[in-house]
């Protein structure tokens, strides 16, 4: 093969030789798809003759009869450098979609991924469309070393455990700093409902051009005091010169709850809760006993509440697209619509947006653009789900409640009706006080808690080039973010029980505007040595006004509405501002692309920092070699093994503020009321000091690329050393002050390894695979915290303590009582004392006095929350993922298998369906000792008993290793052929079905491994608590262009 | 050219107008009074006096909870709902370091105490000279009744009774300087006797200095006057079993004979009709001091309100067995229209109803009346006379009879002093249930926790007599110890 190009070479040369005349070269030049590309520039390399396609994607350029080589270039795509052969030379250009070869955004500029010397990944927005999510970012698990994506539950539209390079702050934020075509971007839940509203999902997935996520100090200095974290940077698709393409994307699916824990029926409950009254002692057939009851059908009751809590969400999603330009009008115009319903009974979600993109060339040095983002969404839930953070104990929780209402009662009577005793639901037969918390089914009937979230996020530039060196830009930039809320509570059953009714409005406006000027100038001097400058300022401006009103007593039980007749009413209100300015520079050299040196800088100040503390100076200093341009690289044998090989590395020092009060560093007194008179009490103790946290983060990485850089590796070593970790340092609350002030005291550090391989592994005329695989090893160290204090501990919806955070542990371990199984001689459960280490035993059964007791019998003083210890982390280790793309003809397959490994779950959802009150218990609890000698894990059930299964004390019997591997998404597609495309004059058309979520390996037994109950914070991580189950879902979708 | 310049001039200014906007970088609050100016105005000092009281109202205090902890404690309860967050393990005794109801409350008493601290240091650095000298010794005044109550409070719940080890036992961390940042604040707990002698000092400054009355029933009800200090301190001598001053200070505001009234300030004295004092506008001269409650900008949510716990809500009904079977107390007693009745779970009960409104719970919360004054009295006497006085009798009868008119106690219904003391505690039972009096009478005379439903007694030795120390002031206040 090479000696047949070598004669054919020869053979092109002597030709050329022979006729040095001119010669006319024609082509068109198309995509994968068959569409015509306009705009592809063709060139002839070394040389300054070039052309571009037109409209229809054809070109001709007239060379020398010697050119032998044409070079094909256009964003986005695979450049190509073809031979001349003919006159003739179509093309079809690749999309490119690898990692590499491609311009990255930098943050206020991009640069050729050769260039640079921070840490990037850029993800193409192709990468994540397609997928049943609601905001991009769920879809980002496993696409990128380093970062970590954790989907907490099935509720619809729950903003994702989001991670770059670790947990980065303990009081603050850890979420990144997300930036949105310039413009910072609210994050976050941003519903006041009991649906969840993640502030990224205005954004439609199939708007996204690319997403980069920018991880080191070099990559992220530019952002300065909110760059700890790391930076997402988001891009939105913008139109290309060329005839309008139209483009649809549509898909449906179906939504299913799995993994749920398997219960005990109803008559399983009944005979499980009497031995329970009896081992107590307190069984009384006629006062104190459960029994079932028959339905109407005559058969005994028995209820699945799952049933009533659960159930298969249908979705859709369309998105239509149109882009195109002139020479001087760039356009892109999308509007999409997506009706998503959850695993969970009336959690839904709509979107519909609208994004306008426009570029327009006034001259040839003054340019205008415009964008303009609406979305208009609605998240929709009854009641609580149990599953957001703070929620996990919500005595309305569905999650909780479907596992542990009793199965023998109905949640209707049989006369017809809502089945209800007071405010819980109805006892029918049972002779216990109570069988349930609150009738789900009256509130699922009744209730609404609905959120809808209007969003504009929009910017206009203007850009001149007074010279062709320097381009000044000035953006300004708006994130509009109106949420509105509408709850009800019925006067029947349930939060509005006792206030016979209640429904409550809230408004919450949140404005952002940003306003960006840079200067930036580009020169190569004698073609080795090219300079990149940029100078900038930005100012940004957020303002919050939110205002809430109750009103509660229905006047008349028929209405539901807000402004029905009503007897109480309260209202709220809220103001916050803030303000952040910014100065900022970067320089960027390299000398004959061999040695790259980048320097960055920013001053920021902010207004809620303390009066000394405004101004922050951020810096990062970066270098980067590339060896493969190096002679005796290129020359050497070594050459010849790594088609690139490039050392990098960087250090610098960031900061965040994210969540930072805006009036932090002031101490107040606030105006109250007692009796209806005005009141002013101490509120805030300020701390006039408060300033920024600071990340230091050293980068050091390896790129090579053997195989022509078909196959590329990534090595990188990081350390976050974060100092100033703003904590609220608790006070002995005896001090009586209102507040834990804020104050920059902690250290802490996370540091690891990535690794990234990709590789274009096949690509033959039928068959290709290209694979991508990360891993990431992170180790959170929490260094100090304060002089006196070493450790503290993190609650579950303020009522569990399962995690513990200690100087020299990773944040948020697991922290439980150690026990040591259950005794076969009594049924009781052993534990071990904290302090001691004595084992005692527990008997419910026995007087309060005498419960606890010692091996040898004597009393003892018992297990209370002194006693947990640390169990492990609960942040993994190891994380990263494993994508995969196939083509066979016309067939694709494309799979994401994501994995998190080394950590810890406590699953307290088990403490509670193990729990010896009236709940429902896990069919697990057939295993419980019942006579003497008899090894089991279930002590013997005592009714009443909270204790032993780790309701009242989180215990270690419900810690589980979460290692996990999960077959994240699994997508098959069909490109429907050409041929039969031109008829219907359709450009390309693809067909294709995909799954979520379709295998999970793992030994955690609770609902997922990814669970989080207490959304993203950064100290309770790892614990699952009456949260519903996550989704399993199926699509099937189409994608057209015209 | 001329175009070029003009367009790099435009951005240029464009650039020069969006520098650093100063005023943005120092923002004000738009709606709190920074700390340097809280005591700057009549109005926000006066606003401070309220808010006092208003922290003493808390949810977790005497909003709400304070007395119910204090009543489940006891033995005139059933716990119906096993909520975990509505004192089921105060109920049941499995209250641990870290259960909300021990961190809350100890929490909302110290909040209390340190807006008292800021205030009386605040007035001292200025805030008097704002109001003017008299106002400013009432003022300051009422901050140390509420701090009083405050700890004294927190001795019923935290700290071993006073007659174990005479007050030698730990009481709590006595602070009296206001804390206002962040800082070292390690204290070791004074003992019981230290807490209570700082209890009575501001006691009696307090009733030096507190206004005699105020100008209207209902400042009378919600704001300390000179009979609140005095009536205060017969609850406080009363509990350290020190009944010769219990005896002193209830004869300021308790005439000789019969009928009992207070003969100086606001004139203190029994209603006809006892559920008067339960009703709006809770306002009565019997109502000493209590925790308003208005129905449009102030009261406390469910999970907190007393009515929510015992009557409406119900987590808790009244024991079958308790106070309500003692066959002394008739049933044409006015006291038992206070008791509602329900079917639940299909058998009939009954409900503490005192605080029968439902959401919103605007029943006042009593914090002191004037009944328990009399039989605190009466017993005092009896106690430490040990006879069975007449006087003594007298004041029994006039709370029994109030409400029982068909009974008379006479000296032969007692054959010695300490029958006539259990009357007393009978009668205290009967005529204070509900309003957090049980489990205090019952530790301070070192008697038993008794049984109730599934849960057994608790006697006066057992670590559970009282709650164990907040969990986070373990962690936080290194000299800290656990009870």
């Amino acid at each position: 093969m090479k000696e047949k190009l070598l004669v054919l070479f020869l053979l092109i040369l002597l030709s050329a030789s022979v006729n040095a005349q001119q010669k006319t070269i024609t082509g068109k030049i198309t995509e994968k798809g068959g569409l015509p590309l306009p705009g592809v520039s063709v060139t002839v390399p070394g040389t300054r003759i070039a052309t571009q396609t037109n409209e229809d994607g054809v070109y001709s350029i007239t060379v020398p009869n010697n050119t032998t080589l044409l070079a094909f270039r256009f964003l986005g795509y695979v450049s190509k450098t073809l031979t001349i052969t003919s006159g003739t030379i179509n093309v079809t250009l690749e999309e490119d979609t690898s990692t590499l070869s491609d311009v990255v955004v930098t943050g206020y500029g991009t640069v050729k991924k050769s260039d640079l010397v921070g840490s990037v990944v850029s993800i193409r927005g192709n990468q994540i469309a397609n997928r049943p999510v609601q905001s991009f970012d769920q879809a980002l698990g496993g696409k990128a070393a380093g970062v970590q994506i954790s989907i907490p539950n099935g509720v619809l539209n729950n903003p994702p455990v989001f991670r770059i390079r670790g947990t980065n702050s303990i009081s603050l934020s850890s979420y990144p700093l997300i930036i949105v075509d310039g413009v910072a971007s609210f994050t976050g839940d941003v519903s006041g409902s009991n649906a969840a509203g993640n502030a990224l999902s205005s954004i439609n997935p199939q708007d996204i051009e690319t997403i980069d996520i920018l991880k080191d100090a070099a990559a992220t200095a530019i952002y300065g005091s909110r760059a700890a974290n790391g930076v997402v940077v988001i891009t939105t698709k913008r139109g290309r010169t060329g005839k309008a393409t139209v483009t649809y994307d549509g898909w449906t699916g179906i939504a299913n709850v799995q993994r749920l824990p398997d219960m005990m029926d109803a008559y399983q409950y009944t005979d499980m809760k009497n031995e329970g009254l009896r081992n107590a002692g307190t069984f009384n057939a006629a006062t104190n006993a459960y029994a079932l009851t028959n339905g109407p059908d005559g058969n005994p009751i028995n209820t699945n509440w799952y049933d009533y809590a659960y159930r298969q969400g249908v979705s859709y999603s369309s998105s239509l697209s149109v882009s195109g330009g002139s020479e001087s009008t760039n356009y892109y115009m999308s509007l999409n619509y997506t009706n998503q319903q959850g695993i969970i009974v009336k959690n839904d979600y709509k979107r519909l947006g609208v994004l306008f993109n426009i570029d327009h060339k006034i001259s040839k040095t003054l340019s205008v653009g415009a964008k303009l983002q609406y979305a208009n969404e609605d998240n929709l839930a009854v009641i609580s789900s149990g599953s957001l953070d703070g929620q996990a104990f919500s005595t309305a929780g569905l999650g909780r409640v479907a596992l542990v209402n009793s199965p023998n009662v109905s949640p209707y009577s049989n006369a017809g009706g809502y089945n209800l005793s007071g405010n819980n639901l109805g006892i029918m037969n049972n002779k216990v006080s109570q069988v349930g918390f609150y009738n789900p089914v009256v509130q699922i009937d009744l209730d609404r808690s609905y959120n809808y979230l209007n969003r504009v996020q929009s910017n206009a530039f203007v850009q001149y080039r007074p010279i062709p060196m320097v381009t000044l830009r000035s953006v300004y930039g708006i994130d509009y973010l109106y949420s509105t809320n509408d709850t009800f509570a019925n006067p029947v059953n349930g939060d509005g029980f006792a206030a016979l009714g209640s429904a409550g409005m809230s408004y919450s406006q949140n404005k952002r505007s940003v306003w960006t000027t840079t200067a930036q100038a580009d020169k190569t001097f004698n073609n080795d040595h090219t300079f990149s400058l940029l100078l900038g300022t930005e100012q940004q401006t957020t303002v919050n006004t939110s205002f809430g009103a109750g009103r509660s007593g229905l006047s008349d039980l028929a209405f539901n509405d807000f402004t029905a007749g009503y007897t109480q009413f309260s209202n709220t209100g809220g103001f916050g501002e803030n303000y952040l300015v910014s100065f900022f520079g970067r320089l960027n050299y390299d000398y004959k692309k061999k040695y790259i040196v980048n320097g960055t800088l920013r001053q920021d100040e902010y207004s809620a920092f303390g009066p000394d503390k405004k101004a922050g100076t951020f810096y990062s200093f970066g270098l980067g070699y590339e060896l493969a341009q190096e002679d005796f690289w290129k020359n050497g044998k070594i050459g010849k093994v790594f088609s690139s090989f490039k050392l990098r590395g960087s250090y610098g020092e960031v900061g965040n503020f994210a969540g930072l009060g805006n009036l932090a560093p002031n101490s107040y007194y606030s105006p109250g009321l007692f009796g209806g008179a005005p009141t002013l009490n101490f509120s805030q103790a300020g701390n006039s000091e408060i300033g920024w946290e600071t990340s230091k983060k050293l980068d050091v990485g390896v790129n090579f690329g053997i195989l022509k850089d078909r196959i590329t590796f990534e090595l990188a070593y990081y350390k976050n050393d974060i100092d100033g970790l703003i904590y609220n340092v608790p006070q002995a609350p005896s001090a009586g002050l209102p507040n834990s002030p804020q104050t920059n005291i902690g250290s802490m550090y996370n540091k690891g390894y990535e690794f990234t391989a990709n590789a274009q592994a096949i690509t033959t005329k039928n068959f290709s695979w290209s694979s991508s695989f990360n891993f990431t090893y992170n180790k959170n160290v929490i260094e100090s915290l304060t002089p006196t204090i070493t450790q503290f501990t993190s609650t579950t919806s303020g009522l569990e303590t399962a995690n513990i955070s200690r100087v020299g542990t990773s944040l948020g371990m697991i922290y439980v009582v150690t026990t040591a199984g259950v005794d076969p001689a009594t049924g009781r459960r052993i534990y071990v004392s904290g302090s001691t280490g004595r084992k005692m035993l527990y008997d419910h059964a026995s007087p309060v006095a005498s419960r606890w007791k010692y091996e040898d019998g004597s009393i003892a003083p018992g297990i209370t929350s002194q006693d947990q210890q640390i169990y492990g982390n609960s942040q993994p280790k190891f994380y990263g993922g494993f994508n995969n793309n196939f083509k066979y003809k016309n067939i694709d397959l494309s799979l994401t298998i994501t994995y998190q490994a080394g950590f810890y779950i406590y699953n307290g959802t088990q403490a509670s369906i193990m729990d010896q009150r009236f709940w429902n218990n896990s069919v697990d609890i057939l295993n419980r000792w019942t006579t003497p000698g008899q090894i089991t894990s279930v002590p013997r059930v005592v009714a009443g008993d909270n204790m032993s299964n780790g309701s009242a004390v989180p215990l270690d019997i419900n810690v589980y290793k979460g290692d996990f591997i999960k077959l994240r998404d699994i997508s098959i597609g069909y490109t429907v052929p050409g041929s039969f495309l031109t008829k219907m004059k359709i450009a390309s058309a693809r067909v294709f079905v995909s799954g979520q979520n379709l295998l999970i390996l793992t030994k955690y037994n609770g609902t997922d491994p990814e669970v989080s109950s207490n959304g993203g914070s950064n100290g309770s991580q790892g614990v699952e608590r009456n949260s519903v189950a996550s989704a399993r879902v199926f699509t099937a979708g189409l994608n057209f262009k015209f | 050219m001329k175009r070029k310049i003009i367009y790099t001039l435009a951005l240029l200014a464009l650039i020069a107008t969006s520098c650093r906007k100063e005023s943005k970088l120092n923002p004000e609050s738009v709606n709190a009074v920074s700390f340097e100016f809280s005591f700057s105005t009549p109005d926000r000092v006066k606003a401070q006096v309220l808010g006092m009281y208003s922290g003493l109202k808390a949810g977790d205090f005497y909003g709400g909870r304070y007395i119910v902890y204090n009543e489940v404690r006891a033995d005139n309860y059933i716990n119906l709902t096993t909520n975990a967050v509505t004192a089921y393990q105060v109920w049941n005794f499995t209250t641990s370091n870290n259960a909300q109801e021990v961190t809350g409350l100890w929490g909302a008493a110290y909040s209390v105490i340190n807006r008292c601290n800021l205030f009386i240091d605040g007035m001292a650095a200025g805030g008097a000279a704002t109001v003017g000298p008299a106002l400013a010794a009432n003022y300051v005044a009422e901050a140390k009744l509420v701090r009083a109550i405050s700890y004294y409070s927190l001795l019923q719940l935290y700290a071993r009774p006073y007659w174990d080890g005479n007050g030698s036992k730990p009481g709590v961390p006595l602070r009296l300087k206001g804390n206002s940042v962040a800082g070292n604040y390690d204290l070791a707990r004074n003992t019981v006797g230290e807490v209570y002698a700082q209890i009575i000092k501001d006691l009696n400054e307090a009733e030096t200095a507190l206004p005699l009355n105020y100008t209207t029933a209902y400042d009378n009800t919600i704001r300390g006057h000179r009979n609140t200090a005095i009536a205060f301190k017969t609850r406080v001598y009363l509990s350290m079993q020190r009944y010769a001053d219990v005896i002193t200070e209830a004869n300021k505001i308790v005439s000789a004979a019969a009928p009992f009234t207070a003969t100086s300030g606001v004139a203190n004295a029994l209603q006809a009709n006892v559920a008067n004092v339960f009703k709006t506008p809770y306002t009565t001269t019997e109502s000493i001091m209590s925790s308003p409650m208005n129905a449009t900008t102030d009261v406390v949510g469910g999970q907190t309100a007393l009515g929510s716990y015992f009557f409406s809500v119900r987590e808790f009904k009244l024991n079958d067995a308790g106070i309500i079977a003692d066959a002394g107390w008739k049933a044409t007693d006015t006291r038992r229209t206070l008791i509602g009745t329900a079917t639940i779970s299909g058998v009939p009960s009954k409900l503490m109803g005192k605080f029968a409104t439902p959401s919103p719970y605007i029943d006042y919360v009593p914090i002191i009346r004037y009944a328990e004054v009399l039989l605190s009295l009466g017993e005092a006497i009896t106690r430490s006379t040990n006879t069975v006085d007449a006087r003594a009798i007298s004041l029994l009868n006039a709370v029994r009879q109030r409400s029982d008119a068909t009974t008379t106690f006479t000296a032969v219904d007692f054959p010695t002093s300490a029958d006539l003391a259990t009357a007393f505690l009978k009668e205290r039972n009967i005529e204070l249930l509900g309003e957090g009096l049980r489990s205090p009478d019952l530790l301070r005379l070192g008697l038993d926790l008794p049984a109730k439903g599934t849960v057994s007694s608790v006697p006066s030795t057992d670590r559970r007599y009282i709650f164990p120390i907040s969990q986070t002031e373990l962690l936080y206040n290194k000299l800290m110890t656990d009870n």
